[in-house]
């Protein structure tokens, strides 16, 4: 009993401790919780960014009009096993390193950012970095790749 | 049996092992909680602000037991909590088989392409929930932080 109760309260200890450290870093950092694109999140962005937010039906409509580029802001990895169809991969983590392919972007085209769903938050990044880049009409799709495949809508599978 | 599972070198081998180890998945998780984030939506469990919130803590609850493990203090707490944290992950990974998610951990890495879950991880979880329970049930930490305090004279 007492090395259950020993355990617990050093559990609990290490728990609290691990919680504030947790907090102070990524404040610090500006990391998680605290990183811009997350702190403005969907319903809290910044001006504009609230009503860029797309629904699929807006998404599909795009898309069947030929005026959008789908990007997607997954990893490599998650785009190669299935995305959007025609959709081009632009990971958030490497929008650095793809300075080209953002400069190659078509600027007379509706740019429509996307990731998983709602569970994920790098289309908005993605789409605030594009802004800060000059691209003047980015769209978000927030419901994102699990919505636009749920509903059937054309995609690129290219397995695993 | 109740020799080799008492013996202080064995004791001391799994704490270093299991805290190592710890520490070492740590170190990627608290660098990119965002990505850790994104890991833990992928289970379809927690998402949004509470993956993110667990995302923040989480990999410091790995860091701080793991350190405490490898230097032999608070070794009771340490070893209930990532026991605790195993059975939760466990739980999570079952979970996520029994609905045909074929996800990545996001374990030991966040790189979505590596560490896919499956029963091999249920396995591993095991293992390592197994070394955590003996450690908390053992008393021969002998080489330990907590057994060095412990064994000096009052007043020194």
């Amino acid at each position: 009993m007492m090395r259950w109760r020993t355990g617990f309260r050093e559990a609990v200890i290490m728990a609290l401790c691990a919680s504030v450290l947790g907090f102070v870093y990524t404040g610090i950092t500006r990391k998680g919780v605290f990183a811009a694109e997350f702190s403005q999140g969907p319903a809290a962005s910044r001006p504009g960014e609230q009503s860029s937010i797309i629904h699929v039906d807006e998404a599909k409509e795009l898309y069947e009009s030929g005026r959008a580029l789908f990007i997607d802001a997954r990893h490599p990895f998650e785009f190669a096993l299935g995305h959007i169809r025609d959709a081009v991969n632009i990971p958030l983590g490497e929008f650095e390193k793809r300075q080209g392919q953002i400069d190659s972007l078509p600027r007379d085209k509706v740019l429509v950012t996307y990731c998983d769903g709602v569970q994920c938050n790098s289309s908005i990044g993605l789409a605030v970095r594009l802004r800060e880049a000059g691209f003047q009409s980015v769209r978000i799709f927030f419901a994102g790749w699990n919505e636009w495949q749920a509903r059937g809508l054309p995609v690129t599978k290219t397995g695993k | 049996m109740t020799r080799i599972l008492s013996n202080e070198y064995n004791l001391l081998t799994a704490r270093v092992f299991l805290g190592v180890l710890l520490v070492v998945i740590s170190i990627d998780k608290i660098a990119d909680p965002a990505s850790f984030a994104r890991s833990i939506g992928d289970y379809r469990i927690l998402t949004g602000t509470p993956a993110m919130i667990l995302a923040t803590v989480l990999p410091w609850m790995e860091l701080l037991c793991g350190l405490a493990l490898a230097s032999g203090i608070l070794i009771r707490g340490s070893s209930l909590l990532v026991g605790s944290l195993l059975v939760v992950f466990t739980l999570a990974v079952v979970s996520a088989l029994l609905r045909d998610l074929d996800i990545s951990c996001g374990c030991f890495t966040q790189d979505p392409s590596a560490d896919r879950i499956g029963w091999l991880k249920i396995g591993e979880n095991v293992a390592l929930l197994a070394l955590a329970a003996w450690l908390f049930f053992s008393e021969n930490h002998r080489f330990s932080l907590d057994e060095y305090i412990r064994s000096r004279p009052p007043g020194s």
